[in-house]
C-alpha cells in the first residue's frame, strides 16, 4: 500500500507540470481526468458543429425538370424557324430576368415599372389563375382581392417593364385554369400582400393543393359544371342538384378523346427544346 | 462532280426529248381507241419522271437540291465576271425591293416599355434574275426582275428555266418586277439580303390577301345590316337599297355588292422596320402584312412622301456582303428594347 502511495506521489509531479503547460497551450493534451473539480471553473460547453451531409447520389439531374410552357410551340403550320428565333430572344431575356418556375395556383409577387405608381414601381401579390400564350407573347394572370374589390392583372412574361417575379408559394391546384375563382367566394382569392415567401424544395414533386372551393350562387360567368371545362376544384354538391349535374352532362362530347386529328404529343419536342434551353442558359 | 451533274442534266433532257418522241408512236397506237369514241387530250409535255426509274428520280432530286443549295450558299455572283459600275445614292433614286416569306408575328417592346406587334419576314434565296433597261421595259423607267425561294426545277417550263439559267441561279417560286431608277440597276445573279433594308426606315409590303370566298356586304364592305328583331322578316344582313330612284334610273357602276372577297394583291404602306437579323435574313416589320403564314411577298422602300425622308444614305444599289461584311448579327432601331439590356425603369 505504501509503495502504491509513493508511486502516486511520483506520478503527481509530472501531472502538475502538465497542468501548468495546459494554460500555455490548451491544445497540447488534456489533464482534466485527474484535475480536482474545485481547482478551476468547469469548461464551457461548445456544441459540435452540425455535420453537413452532402448527398452525392443526388445530382443536378434529380432536380425537378421544368420547361416553361410558353417554350412549347402550338400545333400549326408556322415554320419551326420562327419559334427558334423567338426562343433565342426569350433565353436572352431570361438571362437578365429570373423567371422562376411556377404553376397555376401558385402565389406570386410581381414588381413592375409603372408610370402611374408613386415611386414608379408597383408590387402586386396574387394567386396565378391562368397561363396563356406561347413565345414572347406569353402571359399570366394574377388575382387578389383588395378593399373587397377583386383585382386581376395580366402580365406579359417578357415585358421589359417587369423588374422581378417572386414565387411566394409554389403549389399546384386541381385545375389548369382557375378562372372560376371569379365566381367563387372571395375568401379563396384573398392573398395577404405582405406575405412572406414559403420555402420550397427544388427537387421532388410540386405540392398539390387539393382544395375544393365553394361557389357564389348562380349566375356564374361561365357554366363551370359543363364537361368542356372539366373542373375538379369546385364543390358542385353544395351548389347544384344531382338533376342539374346530369343536365350539364348533355353537353359532353365523349368522342373528342378519340379524335386522332386533335392529338398533339409534345413530349419529344419538349425534351428537345429543354435541352436547347439548358444549353443556351448555361452559356 | 460538276461534270457529273452536267451529264445527269443532259441525260435528263435527252430522256425528256426521247419521251416526247416516244409519245408520238404511242398516240398512233392508241388511235383505234379514239376511233372507238374515247376522247383523249393530246399530251404535248411529259412529266420529268415519266421514263425514269424510282432510284434515278431520287438521285436527280437529291442532286439538284444539293447543287442549288451550294449555289445559293456561295454569296458571290455566280457569273464571276466584272461587276457593273456602281453609282452613288441621290435623293429620289428608287432602289430594288426584296422577295420575302412571311414567318408570323411576335411582340416587341420599345425602350419606354410600349408594346408593338411586328411581323417576321424572312428573305430566302432572293436573287436578281433579269435587268430590263428603260427601252425594254416601258420607256419610263428601268426594271429589275427579282425572284425568291428556291423550288424544284422539274415542273417548270423550258422558257422559265432558260431565264433562271441565264442568271445562273436556281429556279424560284416567286418572280416579280421592281421599277428602279436608272442608277440603281444591278447585275442579274446578284443575291439580295435582308440588310438591304435598315432599321428605322419604312417599307411597303405587297402580297396576296387571304381568300374569304363569296361574302355578303356586311363582311365585304362593312355595311351595317338590319336589326335582328322589331318585325324584320328575312332582312338582317342584306344590303338594303342599292341606289337612287327615278332620275338616273340605274344602279351606278362600282356599287358595293356581295361577291368574292380576298385573294387579291394588297399593299400595306409605310411599315417601320424595327430590327434586321443579318445572319438569318429576317426583317421585323411593324404591324400586320397581307397574306397567310409562309406566303411569298414583295418588300420595297415606301412610296409615301412623308416617310421617304427616313431613307438617308441606304446601301445603294443594294447591300453587298463583300463590302459590309462586318455588320452585326442583329441591327436594332434606336428606340427598340434589346433583350440583353436590363429591365426598363421609368423615372
Amino acid at each position: 500500500m505504501a509503495v502504491c502511495t509513493r508511486g502516486l506521489g511520483k506520478l503527481a509531479t509530472p501531472l502538475r507540470f502538465c497542468r501548468k503547460l495546459q494554460h500555455q497551450n490548451e491544445r497540447l493534451f488534456s489533464t482534466s481526468m485527474c484535475r480536482p473539480a474545485a481547482d478551476s471553473e468547469p469548461p464551457k460547453f461548445v456544441p459540435p458543429s452540425k455535420p453537413v451531409i452532402i448527398d452525392k447520389t443526388q445530382t443536378v439531374a434529380s432536380l425537378r425538370k421544368f420547361l416553361s410552357p410558353e417554350f412549347v410551340p402550338p400545333r400549326q403550320r408556322t415554320a419551326p424557324f420562327k419559334f427558334f428565333l423567338e426562343r433565342k430572344d426569350m433565353i436572352r431575356r431570361r438571362k437578365m430576368l429570373n423567371i422562376p418556375e411556377f404553376y397555376v395556383g401558385s402565389i406570386l409577387a410581381v414588381t413592375m415599372a409603372d408610370p402611374n405608381a408613386s415611386g414608379k414601381t408597383n408590387r402586386f401579390v396574387g394567386i396565378c389563375i391562368q397561363r396563356r400564350g406561347n413565345g414572347l407573347g406569353a402571359t399570366f394572370v394574377l388575382r387578389n382581392i383588395i378593399n373587397n374589390q377583386g383585382v386581376e392583372i395580366c402580365y406579359e412574361m417578357y415585358n421589359p417593364r417587369i423588374q422581378k417575379i417572386e414565387v411566394l408559394k409554389l403549389e399546384k391546384r386541381l385545375d389548369d385554369n382557375l378562372m372560376y375563382l371569379r365566381d367563387a367566394l372571395p375568401e379563396y382569392s384573398i392573398v395577404d400582400p405582405e406575405m412572406k415567401p414559403v420555402p420550397f424544395s427544388p427537387t421532388g414533386e410540386v405540392p398539390l393543393n387539393s382544395l375544393k372551393v365553394r361557389m357564389r350562387p348562380k349566375p356564374w360567368s361561365k357554366h363551370w359544371e359543363r364537361p368542356k371545362f372539366n373542373i375538379q376544384g369546385i364543390r358542385f354538391d353544395l351548389c347544384m342538384t344531382p338533376n342539374q349535374m346530369a343536365g350539364a352532362q348533355k353537353h359532353a362530347q365523349p368522342w373528342r378523346e378519340y379524335d386522332m386529328l386533335r392529338e398533339y404529343d409534345t413530349t419529344e419536342l419538349e425534351e428537345q427544346i429543354f435541352k436547347e434551353v439548358q444549353e443556351e442558359m448555361s452559356k | 462532280m460538276r461534270r457529273m451533274r452536267m451529264m445527269a442534266k443532259l441525260g435528263c433532257r435527252f430522256l425528256l426529248q426521247r419521251g416526247a418522241q416516244l409519245l408520238c408512236p404511242r398516240a398512233a397506237a392508241e388511235s383505234p381507241v379514239q376511233l372507238l369514241g374515247c376522247v383523249r387530250t393530246v399530251m404535248k409535255t411529259t412529266w420529268f419522271e415519266e421514263h425514269l426509274t424510282e432510284d434515278n428520280q431520287k438521285y436527280l432530286r437529291n442532286l439538284t437540291a444539293e447543287d442549288y443549295r451550294k449555289q445559293t450558299a456561295e454569296k458571290l455572283n455566280p457569273l464571276r465576271d466584272e461587276p457593273w459600275p456602281r453609282q452613288d445614292w441621290t435623293e429620289g433614286s428608287r432602289r430594288v425591293g426584296l422577295v420575302a416569306v412571311k414567318l408570323g408575328m411576335a411582340p416587341i417592346w420599345t425602350k419606354t416599355g410600349e408594346r408593338h406587334p411586328v411581323t417576321l419576314l424572312q428573305v430566302q434565296d432572293c436573287h436578281v434574275i433579269k435587268c430590263l433597261p428603260k427601252e425594254e421595259f416601258d420607256g419610263h423607267s428601268a426594271a429589275l426582275v427579282v425572284g425568291g425561294k428556291n423550288v424544284s426545277p422539274f415542273h417548270r417550263s423550258e422558257e422559265t428555266m432558260e431565264m433562271f439559267r441565264n442568271a445562273g441561279v436556281p429556279p424560284k417560286q416567286k418572280v416579280t418586277v421592281f421599277r428602279v431608277s436608272d442608277n440603281a440597276i444591278i447585275k442579274p445573279g446578284t443575291p439580295l439580303y435582308a440588310a438591304h433594308f435598315r432599321p428605322g426606315q419604312y417599307v411597303d409590303v405587297t402580297a396576296k390577301s387571304i381568300g374569304k370566298g363569296f361574302q355578303g356586304v356586311m363582311k365585304r364592305w362593312g355595311f351595317k345590316g338590319q336589326p335582328a328583331s322589331h318585325g324584320q322578316t328575312k332582312t338582317h344582313r342584306r344590303p338594303g337599297a342599292s341606289g337612287p330612284g327615278g332620275d338616273p334610273a340605274k344602279v351606278f357602276k362600282g356599287k358595293k355588292m356581295p361577291g368574292r372577297m380576298g385573294n387579291t394583291y394588297i399593299t400595306a404602306h409605310g411599315l417601320k422596320v424595327w430590327r434586321v437579323n443579318t445572319k438569318y435574313n429576317v426583317l421585323y416589320v411593324h404591324g400586320t402584312v397581307p397574306g397567310h403564314r409562309n406566303c411569298v411577298l414583295k418588300v420595297r422602300d415606301t412610296v409615301l412622301p412623308a416617310r421617304r425622308s427616313t431613307l438617308l444614305n441606304p446601301p445603294f444599289p443594294t447591300y453587298f456582303t463583300e463590302e459590309e461584311g462586318d455588320l452585326d448579327e442583329d441591327l436594332y432601331d434606336d428606340d427598340l428594347f434589346v433583350h440583353t439590356e436590363p429591365s426598363v425603369t421609368l423615372t
